[in-house]
């Protein structure tokens, strides 16, 4: 019991503590495809340092939404960290909390603040990014729900700890058809869901371009190193909801030792890397799409996701 | 659980993950914008109705299938792309944007309307066969076929028309060669054919229409009608 | 054997007309081709009514007395356009072009070819390709005047008919999965009615539906027809004939012949095909008032009576088979009389338009006679072979108590009558608006229309006896 708990504080640590190394690597990564030496991957621990140690400079229209938003932001995928497995196989103390619908609505949780905090600032460019974020977010929900019933449909649930488990007993469980569709449209929303490309230029500087960025152009000092440090976890988060509940439960520790867990650490991250790598190849061979052109780009997910459903319906 | 068993079991899998791209890149080709994308979406497509015939030949232990398969392979995959290729000027492909009678995410609703409708056609023959193969193929086929007939509808540039065509022809196929595996290789032979000519004569007429009007968007032709 | 002379005889011609040698060896080799081929098919079709059936490959190529009546249709249609095309192309082709009329004569062989293929297959499987095959072979001679109107024509023709046959196809594939379940028996037209006992109805029921539209793609039905004014409008004249005259028959025989293998239905094809019957023939009759283009006049035409062939069809019982067979032979006898004269009138004027061409009697004596008569008949005028079939289809759907819709069959037939004799009697008589010249037919024209002429008249008042037994035995065929 004890233990379970201990675990469970350990795999929200391992979020906190690994996100920003995870942006890092994929920042670097992005540069040395383009033949550019880059930014350390340490890049971001040294920003948010940084960050904590400056001055807040707050709006004075701004309300307390905009205060309580970077908390929000930073306290949501702690939430989904102690739900999802991160790091084991087997559910741990509070994995039945909630399931993927639960994580689901708590990350919106988050981005609901995020959107009404950058509308808050008055700033113009925060109203027309949260339009736009909000855009996506309707798109994508639809996707995410028809997702969500297709994994409990395949696997009888909607616990990540009995999905993951479908998908490798027997082994050929793998390579049914719903599961690769699903394994695509999951990808398609999470490169939506985060802002990558080809839906968001995350390293753009142009304001007008903007989506998800431009949320958080008002903040400042720590408010600014909060918004970032969870935006990475929020990242990493639905990553590991992707690896390891939607793709397979490889590389999670099985065992109830300390051993296994701190041995799934670099398993886990090896994976995130894998992945890591297969975004910077989407990223940086894909242009971004135009605004409305993303309607399309979800309604690929959309479908994806449609004839998953159907090959699992006419397995019968 | 036996060796054929659970043979059987990850063959259907495998089958049913043919099955369920190729409904995939039956929407991508109502999707795609670029004309070249379509024909590239057609050559998968073509790809995966061969792997399904030989898993259907793997699982038949049918030399039959695997004849069809490589005649697949042949024609829809290598000559047919190359024949469309040669005919029609390379400024075809190259272009953006086909002006479609419908948009995108509306096609895609559509599409997916269709999807059920082919569900729902193929659902009272489903019941006389048990055979997880045909539960997969027979549906997905007609899906394909009725998704095909949709792209040549909403699409108003010469060669998607062929290629929505010719993915119609492949939906058929795919149903085919689970509910009708032993049809004389001579029909076969003759629809890889037929399939052939189909090419050919649209990719000389589009070359045709092409030279005498200038375009290939060949939805703007509408000089012919009651007024 | 026959058959596969049959079959042999249009590719040699075609192999014939593309050699470089001679100027008039291409149009001599089709004109003797076709005459063979339609002595032969009179053989055939005598040998059918003594002996039941002509076989070349059992399980492939044979042919029964239904099958043979197609052919000799296809056979005599061929033959007449083959004489009309001699003059016709002269006419319009340039002297000097003398590929382009090795092109044409060879490709009408491979048409003729593909036509004459679909009675004389019949593994399923073979006769889908042959119907696939009409449209394929006939595509460039619907584009042959190469202008963007025919090159529209064309284009609609191939994509829309290629369409209905991938959907034809699925129905095919389901009938032989249905003859696999059922177990027994060749994947022919007769296997079929042996094995249809066997067959679970769903699958019979899915694949006519899959059929009937498919197949009735390249029909004409009314809300897949659209592309058959076009290309039976922009063709060369004589191509007209064979596509509005025997193609869509060809095409019809293979629908109808499936109806014996469906009759263990219970909800049977006869309601899809009496619906889908009286919505042509009803929208082609308006449709048919208001065009400006003779061809396209009798374009819509056939579209009418593709329409009343399948109401009969659907109708059932054995007089109302017999009237749908009686009516297949006249249409297509008549339509090609038709499009024939129709060539004749744009010899002599050089356009399609009807509200500019006036008092052609005036002009060209034999075409406006041509012109008259052939529109009297197809538009069911009493002498004629149409009004025969029309006659003895409304009295088989009166007699099996489908009055309402028989009744409205009727009124289509006298709207479509009143449409077809408005523009012609306002072609034909009046005064032109300036004097033209007299213009001369070429001789092998005014034999074509002679030649085609003969069954038109012919028929209405008397049909031979070998013609009567052989729609007999077809009729027959279909009642099971």
């Amino acid at each position: 019991m004890t233990e379970k708990i201990l675990f469970n504080v350990v795999q929200v640590l391992v979020v906190m503590l690994v996100s920003p190394l995870v942006k890092g690597v994929l920042n670097r990564l992005k540069e040395a495809v383009q033949s550019k030496r880059g930014p350390s991957i340490f890049q971001p621990y040294r920003d948010i340092w940084k960050l904590f140690h400056k001055d807040e400079v707050i709006s004075d229209s701004a309300t307390w939404i905009f205060r309580l938003a970077p908390y929000v932001v930073f306290i949501t995928p702690v939430f989904v960290a102690l739900l999802i497995p991160v790091l084991t196989g087997y559910p741990l103390f509070f994995a039945f909390m909630g399931d993927m619908l639960g994580g689901g609505f708590i990350l919106a949780l988050g981005g609901f603040f995020a959107t009404l905090a950058a509308v808050d600032a008055a700033n113009p460019y925060g109203a027309m990014g949260a339009s736009r974020t909000r855009m996506v977010g309707f798109l994508a929900e639809p996707v995410f729900m028809i997702v969500f019933f297709t994994v409990s449909f395949v696997a009888g649930s909607t616990i990540p700890y009995i999905v993951h488990k479908h998908w490798v007993n027997p082994p050929d469980n793998f390579f049914e058809p719903s599961h690769v569709l699903l394994m695509l449209a999951f990808l398609m929303l999470i490169i939506a869901e985060t802002g990558r490309l080809p839906v968001d230029n995350p390293s753009g500087h142009f304001e007008l371009a903007m989506i998800d960025e431009s949320k958080g152009l008002e903040y400042s000092g720590r408010g600014a190193a909060l918004m970032k440090w969870g935006g990475s976890m929020k990242f990493l988060v639905l990553v590991c909801i992707y690896l390891n509940v939607v793709v397979t439960p490889w590389g999670l520790a099985q065992g109830e030792s300390l051993g296994e867990l701190l041995l799934a650490i670099p398993l886990v991250f090896l994976k995130v890397f894998v992945f890591v790598v297969v975004l910077v190849v989407i990223e940086s061979s894909l242009a971004k799409l135009r605004l409305f052109r993303i309607t399309e780009f979800l309604g690929g997910a959309f479908i994806t996701s449609v004839a998953a459903m159907i090959t699992r319906l006419l397995e019968g | 659980m036996t060796d054929l068993q659970a043979n059987t079991e990850l063959l259907t899998k495998l089958n049913g993950l043919a099955a369920g791209l190729f409904l995939l890149t039956a929407f991508g080709m109502i999707a795609m914008r670029q004309v070249l994308a379509c024909l590239k979406l057609f050559v998968w497509q073509s790809i995966l109705l061969a792997a399904s015939a030989t898993i259907l030949g793997f699982q038949h232990s049918s030399v039959h299938l695997f004849v069809v398969a490589v005649i697949t392979v042949g024609t829809k995959s290598i000559l047919i792309p190359w024949l469309l290729v040669r005919l029609v000027s390379q400024e075809a492909y190259a272009r953006r944007e086909i002006s479609q009678v419908l948009n995108i995410p509306t096609s895609l609703l559509l599409g997916m309307a269709l999807v059920i409708l082919a569900y729902f056609a193929s659902s009272p023959l489903l019941g006389a066969s048990q055979d997880p193969f045909v539960r997969m193929n027979l549906p997905v086929g007609t899906a394909g076929v009725l998704l095909g007939a949709y792209a040549v509808v909403v699409r108003r540039e010469a060669v998607p028309q062929v290629i929505g065509l010719l993915a119609m022809e492949n939906g058929s196929f795919l149903a085919g060669i689970c509910i009708a595996p032993d049809l004389p290789i001579i029909a076969e032979l003759a629809a890889a054919f037929d399939v052939l000519i189909i090419a050919l004569v649209m990719g000389l007429l589009t070359r045709r229409i092409r030279e005498r009007t200038g375009m290939t968007v060949v939805g703007k032709l509408a000089s012919l009608k009651e007024d | 054997m026959e058959l596969l002379v049959v079959l042999l005889v249009p590719a040699l011609s075609a192999i014939l007309c593309v050699l470089p040698i001679g100027g008039g060896l291409a149009a001599l080799s089709t004109v003797v081709g076709c005459l063979a081929v339609f002595l032969i098919s009179i053989h055939v079709a005598l040998t059918t009514i003594t002996r039941g059936h002509v076989i070349a490959f059992l399980g492939w190529i044979s042919c029964d007395s239904f099958g043979a009546l197609i052919l000799l249709l296809v056979a005599f249609v061929g033959l007449t356009t083959s004489i009309f095309s001699l003059g016709y192309i002269r006419r319009v082709v340039p002297q000097e072009r003398e590929g382009k009329k090795r092109r044409y004569y060879a490709r009408f062989n491979l048409f003729l070819l593909s036509m004459l293929a679909v009675p004389a297959f019949s593994h399923l499987a073979l006769v889908w390709i042959a119907v696939e095959l009409t449209t394929l072979l006939s595509v460039f001679l619907v584009s042959f005047e190469d202008t963007p109107e025919a090159l529209e024509a064309a284009w609609k023709y191939v994509v829309l008919t290629c369409m209905g046959a991938a959907l034809a196809l699925v129905g095919i594939l389901i009938l032989y999965w249905g003859m696999k379940i059922a177990g027994r028996g060749d994947f022919t037209w007769s296997g079929l009615i042996v094995a249809s006992p066997g067959i679970p109805g769903p699958f019979l029921q899915t694949a006519f539906l899959f059929i009937l539209v498919g197949f009735g793609t390249k029909v004409g039905l009314v809300p897949v027809h659209t592309w058959l004014p076009d290309a039976h409008s922009q063709a060369p004249s004589p191509v007209c004939a064979l596509l509005s005259g025997i193609e869509t028959t060809t095409v019809l025989y293979t629908i109808i012949r499936l109806l014996p293998a469906l009759q263990g239905l219970s909800h049977g094809p006869g309601s899809w095909l009496m619906a889908a019957g009286l919505a042509s023939a009803g929208t082609a009759a308006f449709l048919l008032l208001q065009v400006k283009d003779y061809k396209r006049l009798f374009a819509f035409s056939t579209v009418e009576h593709m329409g009343i062939i399948m109401f009969a069809a659907g109708i059932g019982g054995t007089s109302a088979y017999y009237g749908a067979n009686l009516q297949m032979v006249a249409h297509s006898v008549t339509k090609a009389f038709c499009f024939l004269a129709a060539g004749s009138i744009l010899l002599v004027v050089g356009h399609r338009e009807i509200a500019s061409v006036k008092g052609l009697i005036r002009v060209s004596r034999p075409a406006a006679l041509a012109l008259l008569t052939g529109s009297l008949a197809i538009a069911g005028a009493p002498p004629f072979a149409v009004f025969l079939g029309e006659f003895s289809i409304l009295k088989a759907g009166i007699q099996s108590g489908q009055e309402i819709p028989t009744v409205a069959l009727a009124a289509f037939i006298v709207i479509g009558f009143c449409g077809v004799m408005y523009h012609v009697n306002r072609m034909v008589f009046g005064s032109p608006d300036e004097e033209e010249a007299r213009v001369r037919l070429p001789g092998s024209v005014l034999v074509a229309l002679g030649i085609s002429a003969i069954p038109v008249f012919l028929l209405g008042g008397y049909v031979p006896g070998i013609l009567e037994e052989m729609l007999r035995l077809a009729a027959a065929s279909l009642g099971r």
